[in-house]
């Protein structure tokens, strides 16, 4: 009898990113309202209520002596008798760091899916790169590169990505301190003490974090029956049961519970927590994603 | 296995036990692989199991179920037997071997003959002449042979379906032993006893030192003794040699082509030696049958055969008389019908049209059509019956008023003169006339004619050359009463009487039924039975020792009847069918009646032993032993399907939904078809029927026939408005409009009455039409033609004008009794108004309706009625333009002669008629109701 679930190949970033692509291209722009955007000098199309250097008007005051000339609206002194200065709205950009989980439980594919939780982690995050590209943020991956702005960030992550080979560990507390935004994609399928540690060392930098916990249907329905001797793809590790039906109700309470866990984790530090299976759409997630992002959450 | 009486064929196999430790050991160390799945939240089911499951060992119930079955397996494959078979010849000199291989020996003649083959083995083995008799072949004296001969001799030997001559073989016996006297004896009997076993047991009661009887349990032999052909079922009887168990068996009816018609099960009660049977099947399926076999028995006592002789006739019957129910005892055919139903199956014509009861009739393959008083015989159904009988059917016709006022019949016997002899009338001086004793040519031959029967009237037959050689009964003073001619291959018979009682008291008369049976049975004859002369049938399929039909083999001859004997089975002539496809003769080995009895041992010498077929006791279990071994293997699989999990245990409803829906789908897919088709049926009935003017059905109404003629229509309408009009206005019958008909198309049975001018401008009417206006009048509607002729016939008479004479035609295709103008003390002059005449527009024409019965000595009585309503009423006085009123109620017509009061009468007639088509002879009753009431003495 064949097995239901196997051990994927790690799908490469080049020939997901068609695919992250069209999923992108189903999701309107992502413009992120984040209430806390970085002070840094980058622009960007988030307005800072101020002035500053941006595009757009902001007001037109007096001259005052000192200033550059250049910056005279001439149009508008021209109709009373003071001279005004066109002040334009401080924009800036928003960081959003992006991390793929790519663990070998992440290879796991079965017989209800077509993808794997990887490739369609990869998709996910590459999409969502695309999309963010596309507001003209700030866009890099933990561990891997440094935040770019470019039209074609997506591109460059999915390079980098594909050069660095798979990304086991989970990030380190990020270099650029706070005010920024992390998208981890993962089965988070650790203890929840260690995942809530992990994200507790996160959240200290000040940054807000959104999980998008991808599962296999297999993992929560659990349909094996009969004697199975079960392999841990990570560790190795081997469990045999002798009559695999009868775990079926009580294991797949002990995965809800571990889900809700997860979840718990991540709003206990005011951040989202996303559910995805691999047999449903990749743009149902990136659809939540989206909603998640550019979401006030009200905080700090 | 020394308590047991078990054997072994090859019993080293045995050896093979010895490695049942090996395969227990083998078995034991191969646990069942488990399947190996990837699993990433494996942590999470880790806190489900706590310590890892790796069982190295099966279990060892499943290892005790491997090891059983490879012990099952090597035990069968030693071929053990139970109850094997002991040497038994001992003594010395020629072993006497006497078998019995008749009909009872059938299906198990194979045990038999390893039976006697053993025997002559042993002999064989130890230098011994063998004396071989089977008792079923032809008796032939034998010599004493050795054993490799005898073997021979015993390989041709066969189960034969006759009766084992015992008598011969007898004779036989004791002339061989008395020429050497045999040391051993065996008598391999069937368990049966025939007429001359008690010779056989003294012939074969001499001197051998060891005698052996050889018994089959009597109580297992079975045989079917006759089948009667009941009028309501096929009826037969099983009969065994002696009570035993409750049996159940199942009997087979079998067709030509060896289809099994009907089936049953017969039970015989643990103390019963026999048990009826019927097939009550309809007796068209009945009469194919023509093998009604015992199926599990296998032997030809179990088979019996049925020919032509059983089967029941179907008689078609077909009055000339209107279908009164209510007065059963003038029904032309009630007496015939009940003389016909004990030997033959009746079919009465639903339809009272003769053009479509033939054919119908005929259709249902009837073997003789009985016509009762038809006077005519419409011309295509005249066509269809003559090449009926053409081809063997049987025509018999009865006289009645309407045959003798019937012009020329070609389905008749003989020419008849024109109308009928009256012996019993005022004007005869004959007296009624008693049947002569039947010739010795007719096949009324050997019936006594009766004294007490009488005829009183009948038909006349024209003096012919061979009159007297179609004659088969005459009254005492020669006339014919019954002639027949052969037509064809068929038969016309022609009874010169009429069927019910007013003609003669012959119908009433117990003789009346035997010559019908004579008459019926003539049909079809069957040559078994009738042999007129020794005749020989070559044999056409016969029946094997195992009770199954075949090509005749070589030893067959043809079957010789001579008269006055009943054929019998013998070696030449086994049971079986003889004759040819087209007429074929049974010949059975049993007979209704016959019995069987068990085989008296008391007959033989008490030195003899009896023992029973070692056949029967020796079992081999090997075949057991192998289906005990697939059941375990069954069994295993379903365990180690069940350790795999694949067997859910844990979640029964899935595949009890599945199974349920299985079941759902079957049960549907069985009970889906027929509801369309009873959708389709209603829905066919429902769009299939014509939609009719039920308006007709609500209310009475005068019907009139629409001629064409425009003016001629405007005058009968208004003429029956016009009578409807006064029938309401001085009646309790309130009519509603009359109804124009088209006498070809609509239905007419609506109306009571129907009025016909006669014009000469329409067309006459078709015979199909004919036909349906006959139907009507003989369903009990009447009809009233009018010619309107009467200012125009010559001298006041209407015989030759041109109306008369194209109602001739249109009457001529019609079965019309003879008729009469109305007598003073007709009915019709009394049933509403006291009439003497009948006028219309015209006063002088007569009004003609049927004849009524000539008066009798009840002349006393004020009015005649026959028992029915004159079904035609002819006029010529122009009723309609008499009735006819415009809108204002004014009459459209002068009379002639213009008198005011005859247009009353006019109408008078009318309501009489009316109420006389209604009421019947009710009236004629009402005016006996003083004499009644004098009668009771009030």
């Amino acid at each position: 009898m064949a097995t239901i679930g196997s051990i994927a190949e790690r799908e490469s970033s080049s020939a997901t990113m068609a695919r992250a692509r069209a999923r992108a291209a189903l999701i309107p722009d992502l413009l992120i309202e984040a209430r806390h955007v970085a002070n840094n000098v980058h622009a960007g199309w988030h307005g800072r209520k101020k002035r500053g250097v941006g595009e757009n008007f902001w007001q037109f005051r007096p001259y005052v002596e000192g200033e550059s000339m250049a910056s005279i609206d001439w149009r508008r002194s021209a109709r009373d008798d003071y001279v005004y200065i066109r002040d334009r709205e401080w924009q800036a950009t928003h960081l959003v760091w992006i991390w793929i989980d790519e663990s070998p439980s992440m290879l796991f594919k079965s017989d209800l899916t077509t993808v794997s939780k990887q490739s369609r982690a990869v998709v996910l995050g590459l999409a969502l790169a695309e999309l963010l590209a596309r507001s003209g943020e700030r866009i890099g991956l933990a561990g891997l590169t440094k935040p770019v702005v470019s039209r074609h960030a997506a591109e460059r992550i999915g390079e980098a990505l594909s050069l660095a080979g798979p990304q086991t560990e989970f990030p380190s507390p990020l270099s650029a301190n706070g005010r920024s935004d992390i998208v981890l994609f993962s089965d988070f399928l650790e203890d929840p003490q260690v995942i809530e540690t992990r994200l507790a060392s996160l959240a200290r930098s000040g940054v807000r974090g959104h999980l998008v916990q991808i599962v296999d249907p297999v993992e929560e329905v659990f349909p094996y029956a009969g004697r199975i001797e079960f392999s841990d793809p990570e560790t190795g590790e081997k469990i045999t049961t002798g009559s695999a039906a009868s775990l079926r109700d009580s294991y797949s309470g002990l995965f809800r519970a571990h889900v809700s866990a997860v979840r718990k984790a991540a709003n206990a530090l005011g951040w989202s927590h996303t559910l995805h299976h691999t047999d449903k759409l990749a743009s149902q997630a990136l659809t939540s994603l989206h909603i998640h992002l550019s979401q006030d959450r009200g905080q700090r | 296995m020394a308590g047991l009486p078990l054997a072994f064929a090859s019993p080293w196999i045995l050896l093979a036990l010895g490695l049942l430790p090996l395969i227990w050991w083998l078995l034991r160390l191969t646990p069942p692989l488990p399947q190996t799945e990837a699993f990433p939240p494996l942590k999470i089911l880790a806190r489900l199991i706590q310590r890892e499951e790796t069982p190295s060992q099966s279990p060892w119930w499943l290892t005790l179920i491997r090891l059983a079955m490879a012990a099952l397996v090597i035990f069968a494959m030693a071929g053990p037997v139970f109850n094997p078979t002991a040497t038994r010849l001992d003594g010395e000199g020629p072993v006497l071997i006497t078998l019995d291989n008749g009909w009872a020996s059938g299906s198990v003649f194979k045990d038999r003959r390893a039976t006697a083959e053993a025997l002559i083995r042993e002999a064989g083995e130890t230098n011994r002449t063998v004396m071989l008799y089977a008792t079923a072949e032809p008796a032939e004296a034998g010599v004493p042979l050795d054993p490799q001969a005898a073997l021979l001799k015993l390989e041709s030997i066969e189960a034969r379906p006759l009766m084992p001559d015992h008598a011969a073989f007898a004779k036989l016996i004791s002339a061989a032993t008395q020429r050497q006297s045999p040391g051993s004896m065996f008598f391999l009997s069937d368990g049966l006893q025939y007429p001359g076993t008690s010779e056989l047991a003294t012939a074969l009661s001499t001197g051998a030192s060891q005698q052996e009887i050889i018994l089959a349990p009597a109580s297992s032999i079975m045989a079917m003794a006759g089948v009667r052909n009941d009028p309501d079922a096929l009826s037969g009887k099983l009969v065994r040699a002696a009570a035993g168990n409750s049996v159940a068996v199942e009997l087979t009816a079998h067709d030509n082509k060896g289809l099994p018609i009907a089936r049953q099960t017969v039970t015989l009660a643990p103390e019963a030696t026999e048990a009826e049977f019927r097939f009550s099947e309809p007796v068209e399926l009945r009469n194919q049958v023509v093998r009604v076999s015992l199926d599990q028995l296998g032997n030809a006592g179990g088979v019996q055969l049925l020919d032509d002789s059983f089967r029941r006739r179907l008689v078609g019957l077909v009055s000339g008389e209107a279908g009164d129910l209510s007065q059963p005892l003038l029904s032309p055919l009630y007496y015939i019908s009940r003389a016909l139903a004990p030997f033959s199956d009746l079919r009465e014509s639903t339809s009272a049209n003769i053009s479509t009861a033939i054919p119908e009739l005929l259709a249902q393959g009837v073997s003789a059509v009985v016509l009762a008083d038809i006077g005519t015989i419409p011309a295509e159904a005249g066509d269809q019956l003559s090449s009926w009988i053409e081809k063997g059917g049987m025509l018999i016709r009865f006289a009645g008023p309407r045959m003798a006022a019937a012009p020329e019949d070609p389905l008749l016997p003989v020419e008849l003169r024109r109308g009928d002899r009256n012996l019993d009338s005022a004007l005869s001086w004959d007296t009624p006339k008693a049947l002569a004793p039947f010739e010795r040519t007719s096949p009324f031959f050997g019936i006594e004619a009766p004294r007490d029967v009488t005829i009183r009237r009948q038909v006349l037959a024209l003096q012919d050359i061979d009159l007297e050689k179609k004659t088969w009964a005459t009254l005492e003073d020669g006339t014919p009463l019954v002639t027949a001619t052969k037509k064809g291959s068929g038969w016309i018979v022609l009874f010169h009487t009429g069927s019910e009682a007013s003609w003669s008291n012959l119908p009433i008369s117990g003789t009346f039924v035997e010559m019908l049976r004579r008459v019926v049975n003539q049909s079809r004859s069957n040559p078994l039975a009738a042999a007129d002369a020794s005749t020989t049938l070559p044999p056409l399929r016969l029946l094997n020792g195992s009770g199954e039909l075949g090509a005749p083999g070589p030893e067959a001859k043809p079957l010789v009847l001579e008269e006055g004997k009943t054929a019998s089975v013998s070696f030449d002539n086994p049971p079986g069918f003889y004759g040819t496809e087209d007429g074929f003769a049974a010949l059975n080995l049993f007979r209704v009646g016959d019995t069987l009895k068990p085989l008296d041992r008391s007959l033989f010498s008490p030195a003899a032993v009896t023992s029973n077929y070692a056949a029967d006791a020796a079992m081999d279990i090997k075949p057991w032993l192998l289906m005990a071994a697939a059941l375990l293997l069954a069994l295993d699989c379903l365990a180690v399907l069940w350790i795999a999990g694949l067997v859910r245990m844990r979640m029964p409803t899935r595949p009890i939904s599945t199974a349920a829906l299985f079941f759902a789908i079957i049960a549907g897919g069985a009970i889906l078809p027929a509801t369309p088709v009873h959708a389709q049926q209603n829905g066919s009935t429902l769009e299939g029927k014509p939609v009719e003017d039920f308006s007709a059905t609500l209310a009475t109404r005068i019907a009139y026939v629409v001629t064409g003629d425009a003016a001629l229509d405007d005058v009968s309408r208004a003429g029956l408005t016009g009578l409807t009009r006064f029938l309401a206005s001085r009646t309790a019958l309130e009519d509603s409009e009359p109804a124009a008909i088209e006498i070809s198309t609509d239905e007419l049975s609506f109306y009571p009455l129907i009025y016909w001018p006669i014009s000469l401008d329409a067309p006459i009417p078709d015979a199909a039409t004919m036909a349906r206006v006959d139907a009507f009048m003989k369903q009990g509607g009447s009809i009233l033609f009018d010619t309107r002729d009467q200012i125009g016939g010559v001298m006041g008479g209407t015989s030759g004008s041109p109306e008369a004479l194209r109602l001739q035609a249109i009457l001529s295709s019609l079965d019309i009794p003879p008729l009469q103008p109305v007598p003073p003390d007709h009915v019709l002059t009394k049933s509403f108004y006291l009439l003497s005449s009948f006028p219309g527009r015209y006063a002088g024409g007569e009004l003609w309706v049927e004849s009524l019965p000539a008066q009798n000595e009840q002349g006393e009585r004020p009015v005649r009625a026959g028992d029915g309503v004159s079904s035609i009423m002819i006029t010529s006085n122009d009723m309609a333009a008499a009735w006819a009123v415009d809108t204002n109620d004014q009459p459209l017509f002068q009379t002639i002669p213009p008198d005011p009061a005859q247009r009353e009468y006019a109408f008078r007639v009318g309501v009489n008629i009316m109420m006389y088509v209604l009421t019947g002879n009710y009236k004629a009753d009402q005016v006996h109701i003083p004499a009644l009431l004098e009668r009771l003495g009030q």
